[in-house]
């Protein structure tokens, strides 16, 4: 597969795009893309802004702005770069508060790559051309960690100029992988399509310190690591019911339509993340100096540890739930004809639906309980193998069938 | 000035029942739904209280999933290891004795009803039959899924071993028919062709754990959210005074034998106890709310993680097994599981190390020491 401008321009479009004129605008990640050759422009203010929290709180952040999006709101994380491998980029940051910022994109040859320092009011603007394909942190590397936690970071997403996979460089397992995507018989379906993508940005809050930073006193770094202590977890600006129910942030397909998922964790608590239904290949991992670690041992799982300010892309295969027993040649909607058809607690069962949560519960936890409102979000299989969806559940809830007598 | 806000998304009406539901999942009972004809049946009830003691005789409040159907072993911390067979359909019957729970098979993949997840299913109130496949031999768990951070932390969790057939192979003279004892001998699924099912003499299990005994006089809806199912969204409804993002454990566990954070004196229940030439089987169950580091006082090598093993075709085909210098630390996060063989061939008592770092500072909390004891 040769990713063609269509096809990148159909991923920028896909699930990261929200309908413009919505309050929600600023929580939503927007893409950049390059319209035809020229350089893409990227301005971003590094700026203020009240981010309410699940339980209706407002909390102080400093925030970035896309001074390109007409909307001129603060998004938190930060808007989506994105670019082809080689493409120029042109990145202006402008400092609208009172200090020194920093910007920084850890795998960038060059200033970029080892960060750039702007004055309260100044405008810095960097040139680099898109390095190799592959899942980026920008961020605010000045008094690390304290400024990135406060809000200042968002995700790059870069893809290979040819090929089949995220990488411009898979290893050979990476890229049999995914050759036997669609092809092979142990995944039936399609190949994985660049627009098959989705953005975790896994961030925490210690709403002490924000409180810190609005009333414009010094946070000393080595304290803020000493006594952080997150009372808020968030996917893409999300917790809970929002970040579980929301098109842009959990992949949707029916089974044989693989998506990938760059995870990025922005907080400061490692977590372990767990996603239900199927295990996930754990690709390439980005270290906090910047270093892509694409393996060549690919390893199938369901839970594995996001590290503090790092990068880790995941390969949900939509497989067929490989433990739902019965003949494999039925689909689905005739073979758990019964569970799709109920309707419980007012949702029905059809879609299929599983969650990803961390498995460090305590990120699971909002203002301290509030159980589930932290970092989870989930997946949608929304039909079968052979192109049908599945058939709504019925409106009416029904209770559960009698106990087999072999069970009492 | 006034700041700019970043609000909430509005929820439209049609949103109401999902974003109750994540909250305030309905409750279910019964027989399995789709039922097919089991080969396996278990059971687990739930919970059981239960003490763990201290090396000072104090005990710590626990609750487990009890085997009824076992009245001599059922009653363990961690739960009793459930243990099927490759290729199974298993059913598996919940009886919830105090309020609403459920049970997540954790790594076994089937649909949502089955799962185990209220917000996606139910939560079980009475009884409730699983109806579920285990196509893939290796190590797994199960828990309640229910205030997840509480109920996993307080005890509500256990292995669960899908074990491979037997071959039918000369080195398989001896060994019982699966489900292997726990302990072995048995054998698992692994790299080598063409059956891709390797013995092992000796199984360990491993399983380090953290707590935080504040949580243990917690009671079983603390600090969730109140239900409102015409405003799930409501602030008033939201607990404030919760502490269930302050973990700071102080007592630290592995596979069920506990010691406060000042005892530093080695975990002797857990040590593996081989002869030279044997082969062990040592499974790890993560499940702490820290991030661990295991290190081995002799080489080992990882075949599998999170019950798939490497090199396995079809789906395994891009991984492969790892070689794991003794001494060379092993990073875990709650809920992973790995799978390792060890080969010893001299006699003598070789250490381990379990440490269990602080889930946000990095800090070291506790060194868990534990040993290899080869005749």
């Amino acid at each position: 597969m040769k990713i063609s401008r269509r096809d990148f321009i159909r991923y920028g479009m896909t699930g990261l795009v929200v309908a413009a004129g919505t309050t929600a605008l600023g929580r939503m990640i927007t893409p950049r893309r390059n319209g035809n050759g020229t350089a893409i422009v990227v301005r971003l203010a590094i700026t203020e802004a009240m981010v309410e929290m699940v339980d209706h709180t407002f909390i102080y952040h400093w925030t970035f702005e896309d001074l390109g999006n007409p909307a001129h709101l603060p998004q938190l994380p930060g808007p989506l770069i994105q670019a082809i491998e080689g493409d120029p980029i042109e990145l202006s940051i402008t400092n609208r508060l009172p200090d020194v910022h920093g910007f920084r994109i850890p795998g960038v040859p060059g200033e970029t790559g080892t960060g750039i320092l702007v004055e309260p009011g100044q405008t810095k603007t960097i040139g680099f051309l898109a390095p190799e394909g592959g899942t980026y942190m920008y961020l605010d590397h000045l008094n690390e960690p304290v400024n990135r936690v406060l809000g200042l970071h968002g995700p790059m997403v870069v893809l290979p100029r040819t090929g089949n996979t995220p990488y411009s460089r898979p290893t050979p397992n990476v890229q049999k992988l995914f050759d036997d995507l669609g092809t092979a018989p142990h995944f039936p379906g399609e190949p994985w399509k660049a627009e098959r993508t989705r953005i975790w940005v896994f961030h925490s809050k210690d709403p002490r310190f924000n409180a810190m930073a609005e009333r414009g006193e010094k946070i000393n770094a080595a304290v803020f690591r000493e006594e952080f202590l997150p009372r808020y977890f968030t996917i893409n600006g999300e917790s809970g019911a929002y970040a579980s129910h929301n098109h842009h942030t959990t992949p949707e397909g029916r089974i044989g339509q693989p998506h990938l998922i760059r995870i990025m964790d922005t907080g400061m608590n490692a977590d372990s993340p767990h996603i239900h239904g199927n295990h996930v290949y754990l690709l390439a991992r980005r270290d906090t100096t910047g270093d892509l670690n694409i393996p060549r041992n690919v390893l199938l799982v369901d839970t594995f540890t996001d590290e503090v300010a790092q990068c880790m892309d995941w390969l949900l295969p939509f497989i067929r739930p490989p433990d739902i027993p019965g003949d494999e040649t039925i689909p689905l909607r005739k073979l758990v004809k019964d569970e799709l058809a109920l309707t419980l607690g007012g949702v029905g069962q059809s879609p299929i639906m599983f969650p990803m949560h961390g498995h460090n519960e305590q990120s699971q936890s909002a203002a301290g309980g509030n159980y589930p409102q932290g970092m989870v979000t989930g997946w949608i299989i929304t039909g079968d193998l052979d192109g049908v969806d599945f058939p709504p559940s019925s409106p009416e809830e029904k209770g559960g069938p009698p106990m087999p007598h072999d069970q009492d | 000035m006034t700041l700019p806000r970043i609000p909430l998304r509005s929820i439209s009406r049609d949103e109401l029942p999902v974003f109750n539901k994540h909250v305030c999942p309905p409750t279910f009972g019964g027989g399995p739904i789709d039922p097919l004809t089991p080969t396996r049946r278990i059971a687990r009830n739930l919970l059981v209280n239960l003490d763990v003691e201290l090396q000072d005789g104090t005990k710590v409040p626990v609750w487990i999933l009890e085997d009824p159907d076992d009245p001599v072993g059922g009653r363990v911390f961690p739960s009793k290891t459930i243990r099927t067979v490759e290729g199974d359909i298993v059913h598996a019957r919940v009886g919830v004795k105090t309020n609403t729970h459920t049970i997540h098979w954790h790594g076994i993949e089937p649909t949502p009803m089955n799962d185990g997840v209220g917000k996606h299913s139910f939560e079980i109130s009475g009884n409730f039959v699983y109806q579920f496949a285990t196509n893939q031999a290796g190590t797994f768990l199960y828990h309640c899924h229910k205030n997840t951070a509480l109920h996993f932390e307080l005890g509500l969790y256990g292995a669960f071993i899908v074990d491979p057939k037997k071959p039918d192979a000369p080195e398989a003279r001896g060994v019982p028919d699966p489900p292997y004892p726990d302990g072995g001998p048995g054998f698992v699924r692994a790299f080598n062709p063409p059956d891709h099912v390797m013995k092992y003499d000796v199984e360990s299990l491993w399983v380090p754990d953290d707590f935080d005994t504040r949580w243990h006089e917690l009671g079983h809806d603390a600090f969730m959210q109140k239900c409102d199912p015409a405003n799930p969204t409501a602030a008033e409804n939201f607990t404030q005074d919760g502490i269930l993002h302050d973990f700071r454990p102080d007592i630290f566990i592995l596979s069920g034998e506990a010691k406060r954070k000042d005892d530093t004196t080695p975990f002797e229940k857990a040590a593996i106890r081989c002869k030279v030439g044997q082969t062990v089987l040592l499974r790890f169950i993560d499940a702490t709310y820290t991030i661990t580091e295991i290190r081995l006082g002799l080489p080992a090598q990882i075949i599998a993680e999170d019950g798939y093993p490497f090199g396995v075709p079809p789906r395994g085909q891009y991984s492969f097994p790892i070689d794991l210098p003794a001494g060379q630390p092993m990073r875990m996060t709650a809920a992973m599981r790995g799978d390792a063989f060890i080969r010893p061939t001299t006699p003598g008592r070789f250490p381990c190390t379990v440490d269990f770092f602080h889930w946000i500072s990095g800090k070291k909390l506790y060194t868990a020491t534990t040993f290899i004891d080869v005749e």
